[in-house]
């Protein structure tokens, strides 16, 4: 079963957090071969679908703001309820968009996490603040824990 | 007796459109008195940004303009500042040119018919119900916009913000090898994209007779893409350096989009007036499948501006094959270039339409003053006006709920972008 894990992400600020977690993990070894596709990737918008297609898991990782402190993990599974997919257009085709198109197509791998990482700011040029730049670095650990597991 | 109840429907924020628009419409006593479509998206300064800055640098800043069609911003630049400096593009980046092109034609379409327009045409009210309905065709959609981003990705190293093009063709040329593969998948897309052109044929659209002027670019031969002389339905046919004495450009105060117009009146860019000057330079193989289907041009119905872009994807991959069927690496994949001080203007067909690019350079390569008319602007005056007709032609006594639906749908047809366009939709209709 192939794994997909794509860190999503922007150059700006702490919108370098999925990437972060990418970079972390091919650090620890985690590399694309035969069984994982591990890649960063610059808002895919609805191109995540046609990624996905081979995907038999996929690790989702992007960054998130809900108000909670910075570093804090979110974890969503489609599998338990309705994606909160909103109006689309092309330039705001978010994750969750094109998770909601991937299922409607009944294209949505058997098993997928989406992991947000809450960002402080994402300004253009900024450098990642220290507990986005902890917690990537945290959870990269897990996610390669489980994968040695 | 006709209800002539006074109606006012704001659309605060259009969906399923680039950048961010709103749209006022007011009707009293059965008569339009105000429509407006509101580009309130602030202005971006691209064209001050640029001013000072090094020819080198040009092609990459105006990329920045649209993550949607950035190679159309890069090839516009290139092209203007080659005339200037009297570069002689080599054989091989003309064709690649087109090439690089032909991927944004392919993944802007595709994107636009699948994800913005098609859902108005099944009663569906986003990709994501129509995927529901139509799986197959969605999915082809998205892998055809798929191919077109790996064609970009193909010259410009990725497929938002490609970085491939310098003043004098490209950076590098890719291998032989990464051709072929892809070269391969084109040739497997092409029954894909004929059933597409089939299938958006096949889609009731809303009956819609209009008079109007098109704009495009023409070509003594082939169908004008990245390189031609600027022509409209009335015969006019002029050098792009010749633009700005035939279409004017004004600032309304609803919007921070300019108004462009052609001998005092609105006129259409995009791919319905691409194929309505050029029906004649279309492939053979292309212009059959259109006999075949009944499609005939020119078009007075702006819906058929979807169909339009399935022909155009079509064609933008019949041309992709044919200029890759002998790929060579060349001995450079550029030519050198000497600055020189003077005018530089350039033309060419962006997914949504003509894109006109004009700057003052300085001896030193540097650009003393820019000016951009992308698509939208000029299409912003049509679409108001295709609105007071449609909405004539559709009936004004309808529900709040239907012209709403009507004004998006008819919106959509230009496939606007907004955000290319504010130097842009949320409607109000008051009644």
């Amino acid at each position: 079963m192939t794994l997909h894990i794509y860190g999503i992400g922007s150059p700006s600020g702490d919108d370098q957090a999925g990437w972060l977690v990418v970079d972390a993990l091919e650090a620890l070894g985690v590399a694309s071969g035969a069984d994982v596709v591990i890649a960063k990737l610059d808002r895919p918008g609805a191109g995540l679908v046609a990624r996905l297609d081979a995907a038999g898991h996929a690790i989702l990782i992007d960054a998130m703001q809900s108000g909670a402190p910075p570093g804090t993990l979110h974890r969503f599974d489609p599998a338990d309820g309705p994606l909160p997919a909103a109006d689309l257009s092309s330039h705001g085709f978010g994750v969750f968009a094109a998770l909601a198109l991937a299922q409607a197509l009944g294209r949505l791998p058997p098993r997928v996490e989406v992991i947000g990482i809450e960002i402080a700011q994402a300004a253009p040029g900024d450098a990642v603040s220290p507990p986005v730049r902890s917690a990537a670095a945290k959870l990269a650990r897990q996610i390669a824990a489980t994968l040695a597991g | 007796m006709t209800d002539k109840r006074s109606v006012a429907i704001h659309v605060p924020v259009l969906a399923r459109v680039e950048g961010e628009g709103a749209l006022d419409l007011a009707i009293e006593d059965g008569d339009i008195t105000e429509l407006r479509l509101r580009i309130f998206e602030p202005p971006r300064f691209f064209e001050k940004f640029l001013e000072g800055r090094h020819y080198t640098e040009i092609p990459d800043l105006v990329a920045r303009i649209c993550g949607i069609c950035p190679v159309a911003y890069q090839l516009t630049a290139a092209s203007a500042l080659e005339k200037l400096y009297g570069v002689a593009l080599s054989p091989w980046s003309r064709a690649m040119r087109r090439v690089f092109y032909c991927g944004e034609w392919i993944q802007s379409h595709s994107l636009h018919i699948h994800l913005l327009a098609a859902p108005d045409f099944f009663g569906c009210g986003n990709a994501i119900e129509l995927a529901k309905q139509a799986p197959d065709e969605v999915r082809r959609g998205l892998r055809l916009q798929a191919l077109g981003n790996e064609l970009m990705d193909l010259f410009g190293a990725r497929s938002v913000h490609p970085v491939g093009v310098r003043i004098g063709g490209f950076h590098a040329a890719p291998s032989p090898a990464r051709v072929a593969a892809l070269r391969d998948r084109l040739e497997a897309a092409l029954p894909e994209a004929r059933a597409l052109v089939r299938w958006a044929a096949a889609i009731p659209l809303p009956a819609d007779d209009q008079d109007f002027i098109s704009v495009a670019l023409r070509q003594p031969a082939g169908y004008a893409i990245e390189r031609g002389d600027i022509a409209a339905s009335d015969g006019l046919l002029i050098e792009p350096e010749a633009y700005g004495t035939h279409f004017t450009e004004r600032h309304e105060p609803h919007s921070t989009a300019l108004f462009s117009s052609y001998r005092g009146q609105p006129y259409l860019v995009g791919p319905l007036a691409r194929l309505n000057l050029n029906a004649d330079r279309l492939p053979d193989a292309v212009r059959a499948l259109l006999d075949d289907i009944g499609f005939v041009l020119p078009s007075r119905n702006m819906f058929h501006s979807l169909t339009a872009r399935a022909v155009e994807i079509l064609l933008a991959l019949t041309e992709a094959l044919r200029l890759l069927a002998d790929y060579r690496v060349p001995d450079s994949p550029w030519a050198p270039v000497t600055p020189r001080a003077g005018v530089a203007t350039g033309a060419t067909e962006a997914p949504r339409g003509l894109l006109w690019h004009r700057y003052e350079m300085d001896g030193a390569g540097r650009v003393v003053r820019a000016r951009i008319v992308p698509p939208t602007s000029q299409n912003q005056a049509r679409i108001e006006e295709d609105l007071r007709r449609s909405l004539a032609a559709f009936g004004l006594d309808r529900p709040d709920d239907a012209l709403r639906l009507h004004c998006e749908k008819v919106i959509r047809n230009y496939d606007p972008c907004i955000s290319c366009a504010t130097h842009f939709l949320r409607l109000t209709v008051r009644r």
